[in-house]
């Protein structure tokens, strides 16, 4: 696997056009196929008043999801500083999901697990159509 | 009373066997019987219609027989979501809708963009068809696995915002809604059908044959459902080359920040804006503030918006905050309403606009027949054919914005002189008379849109030629201006000569419309907004067949595709030839721009004449290898294109 700078993303909610191109992106980057279900980005869109509020992991420092796991199926990777699910450990009990001040874990309603962005190993889908938008960056840390 | 449909649930790989964006599964319901069946489209139709606005008209050219009333049972509603709509490939999410016109009598299709097309084709709906008409008000809700003919009573007679609320309350946010407002029940002649809440399929009355219908209302709730494409790596590194191509088109960024109605000064000062029903084309005075470019500044702008699946993002959300008309606010609006309730209007402040745009919007009407209805009715009342008493007591004069407004409200409730103006302009003048049919600007029923085409003639033809009637959403012709590096390398592309990126000649106007005609019925088909392949360059059809190819596994050249465009278009024409179209009589423009010099026009000879216009269609004609004298397709061309089977209706 190739070594990263650990990054993170960054969210501009009044930027999001709400067009959902991250969210087609994300979900065939991770699952190979389109979903609004799959994705791990997802858009709360209230289309009258045209409020746009991405919500998609940011790597928070405090990583509230890892210290409500029961299982410790949550860690952060050291490479790209993306939190990372082992699978076989969750047992699908949402506490991440409730954990997550920023809403930021999605969880997969048919396999019962959460959905946690991993930076795409540092190119993250999702940013690259967000391009004129800007409404998500993928900033690089630490050094 | 309202039945579950079985869905085929969980098949994972329809289409027979192999994974696809384009399964082909479509969904026939009869609103007379409330009963439906599943179809599926075979493989080699794909491969010749694409899917969208070619599946759609093919289905169009079966179900609808000659002679139909637009508002009878026998006239269908079509939606046809594209071929890569539901996938990443930039700018996809765009559905065709279309029926029998109201306004003409002929072929209507209508593009929308908005999330419609992207949740049907996630919950499994390449196509839906609805026949007859419903007993009562009804709406269809839509969602993988469930489908049902729901009871609409309590939502008729509810603006599009109001009845969008309801449904989303009660099938969740995520839930897309396309429906139709007042003016759709009340089967005004250009009655849209919204969804996304701003998103208009707008033109030639499609809302009022919804409304015939009695249908309010599709609702898709698109989550559990998902989408695959037959070859991932080469439609992942194809979708990446056409996003490039569109973030480095130089027209893009523009698009992005400033909207479609970003130029309206710059038009004007070019003296190319539609100004006082075609009088003019220019506004005198001050009139900045109707370009998409102040906005932000203003404080108008609010929120940049987005179809699904679009990179571009060239949609606003605006909103009035003090004054007169604080708490107004919408979607948009576009160029196009701008030109229709602003300076076609003679009005010169955007406020106003924006108010006559909500109102639209949440009545479900059509911007630009609105604007260009009321533009009539007040060189009428200009020319004292119509008084004030006649206009319910309405100043009518030109620059009177909240006249407009007024007039707005009317139309969409027919009330007082807007039940006149609800039947279109063709049929208003030929009430009022005495000479109005000569500023009523349309032809075959359907108002001209905001494009001065006395110094467009690409333009030109293209309206003149248009199915549906004369406006530029069938063959968008932007490159003959060569405004952008782009454009001119297109143009050179078609003619073999940069020189020819000049509008106001007549040579080579016919192959660049050709070109441009067949390129956008293959982005309508293909659920690609046009702005992708037409007005920013970043699509050409070398991408397009590759998209194709790559997302539904059906082999597809550049060439092929183009024809398949062509195929679409031709059929298109025989749909109105068989309904009685005389071309040598109906592809025309309108009076005013055949016979009136338009003076504000930097251009040496600013009118299409008849002479003219005969002389781009006989090339026309001869370049789609039809008729030249009467444009009736020959045979030979007819059976070129794979369109034998239409040989036995024609006339």
């Amino acid at each position: 696997m190739r070594w990263v700078m650990p990054g993170r993303l960054l969210v501009e909610e009044e930027r999001c056009t709400g067009c959902t191109s991250c969210v087609l992106a994300c979900s065939f980057a991770k699952e190979g196929f389109f979903s609004f279900s799959r994705s791990r980005i997802r858009i709360l869109r209230d289309q009258e008043f045209a409020d746009f509020r991405p919500r998609v992991c940011v790597q928070c420092a405090e990583a509230h999801c890892i210290s409500a796991c029961p299982v410790g199926a949550l860690s952060r990777d050291g490479a790209t500083g993306a939190i990372v699910l082992d699978e076989r450990a969750c047992i699908g009990c949402r506490k991440c999901v409730e954990a997550c001040p920023y809403g930021g874990v999605a969880f997969d309603e048919e396999r019962e697990k959460p959905l946690i962005c991993d930076l795409c190993g540092g190119e993250p889908a999702c940013v690259e159509v967000c391009r004129f938008p800007e409404a998500i960056r993928y900033q690089e840390v630490g050094g | 009373m309202c039945g579950s449909l079985s869905f085929p649930r969980g098949d994972p790989l329809p289409g027979g066997g192999r994974m696809t964006s384009y399964p082909g599964r479509w969904l026939v319901v009869d609103l007379s019987r409330g009963s439906w069946e599943w179809i599926t489209v075979p493989r080699e139709e794909i491969a010749l219609f694409l899917g969208g606005r070619g599946l759609g008209a093919l289905e169009l050219w079966r179900r609808v027989p000659k002679g139909a009333d637009p508002f009878g049972d026998e006239n269908v509603l079509i939606f046809a979501p594209g071929t890569l709509t539901g996938t990443d490939a930039p700018c996809s999410g765009r559905t065709t809708v279309l029926a029998k016109g109201p306004a003409t009598g002929y072929y209507l299709k209508v593009s929308v963009g908005g999330h419609l097309g992207i949740s049907l084709k996630l919950a499994g709906v390449d196509g839906l068809v609805f026949l007859g008409r419903a007993p009562r008000p009804q709406y269809l809700f839509l969602a993988p696995g469930v489908a049902r003919l729901e009871d609409a009573g309590d939502l008729w007679g509810r603006t599009v915002r109001e009845c969008t609320r309801v449904l989303k309350d009660r099938h969740g946010a995520e839930a897309e809604v396309a429906c139709i407002g007042p003016a759709g029940e009340k089967l005004v002649r250009f009655a849209s059908i919204m969804t996304s809440v701003y998103n208009a399929a707008a033109r030639g009355g499609i809302g009022a044959v919804m409304g015939a219908k009695n249908l309010k209302a599709v609702v898709v709730d698109p989550r559990g459902g998902r989408l695959g494409v037959a070859d991932p790596p080469t439609f992942r590194k194809l979708v990446r080359k056409a996003r490039e191509a569109l973030y480095n088109d130089s027209l893009a960024y523009d698009l992005h920040r400033f909207g479609t109605a970003r130029d309206v000064d710059l038009l004007n000062e070019l003296k190319l804006l539609p100004a006082y029903n075609f009088q003019r084309s220019h506004l005198p005075g001050e009139m900045r503030e109707l370009s998409g470019r102040s906005w932000p500044e203003l404080g108008y702008l609010k929120r940049i918006v987005g179809c699904g699946g679009c990179i571009y993002c060239c949609h606003r959300f605006t909103r009035v905050d003090e004054g007169p008309y604080a708490g107004v606010y919408s979607g948009g609006p576009e160029y196009e309403t701008v030109a229709a309730l602003g300076s076609g209007c003679g009005v010169t402040e955007i406020e106003p606009v924006l108010a006559a745009n909500e109102l639209c919007n949440d009545l479900g009407l059509d911007t630009i027949s609105t604007g260009i209805v009321i533009q009539w009715a007040m060189e009428c009342y200009q020319r004292g054919l119509l008084s004030r008493e006649d206009c319910d007591g309405l100043e009518l004069a030109f620059g009177n914005g909240d006249a407009v407004v007024e007039l707005v409200r009317k139309i969409g409730h027919r009330e007082g002189i807007g039940d006149l103006l609800a039947e279109g302009i063709a049929r208003a003048a030929e009430k009022v008379g005495r000479g109005s049919e000569r500023w009523a600007m349309q032809v075959r029923g359907l108002e001209h849109s905001g494009v001065e085409t006395r110094g467009a003639y690409s333009y030109a033809l293209a309206f003149a030629v248009n199915p549906r009637g004369p406006d530029h959403l069938h063959t968008e012709c932007l490159a003959e201006f060569g405004g952008t590096k782009e454009a001119v390398e297109v143009v050179e592309k078609i003619t073999g000569d940069r020189r020819y990126a000049v509008p106001d000649t007549v040579e080579k106007r016919a192959e660049i419309v050709r070109w441009h005609e067949d390129i956008y019925a293959v982005s309508d088909a293909l659920g690609l907004c046009a702005f992708s392949t037409t007005a920013a360059y970043g699509i050409d059809e070398e991408l397009a067949a590759g998209l194709f190819r790559a997302a539904t596994g059906i082999t597809m050249g550049p060439e092929e595709i183009m024809r398949a465009g062509r195929r679409i278009v031709t059929l298109e024409r025989c749909f109105n030839l068989r309904e009685g179209l005389d071309p040598r009589e109906e592809d025309r423009l309108p009076w005013r721009i055949m016979h009136e010099r338009q003076n504000d026009l930097l251009s040496s000879d600013p009118v299409i004449t008849p002479e003219k216009l005969r002389t781009m269609l006989r090339e026309y004609y001869r370049l789609h290898g039809w008729d030249e004298r009467s444009g009736v397709p020959l045979p030979e061309t007819l059976d070129m294109l794979g369109l034998s089977f239409v040989k036995e209706e024609l006339p």
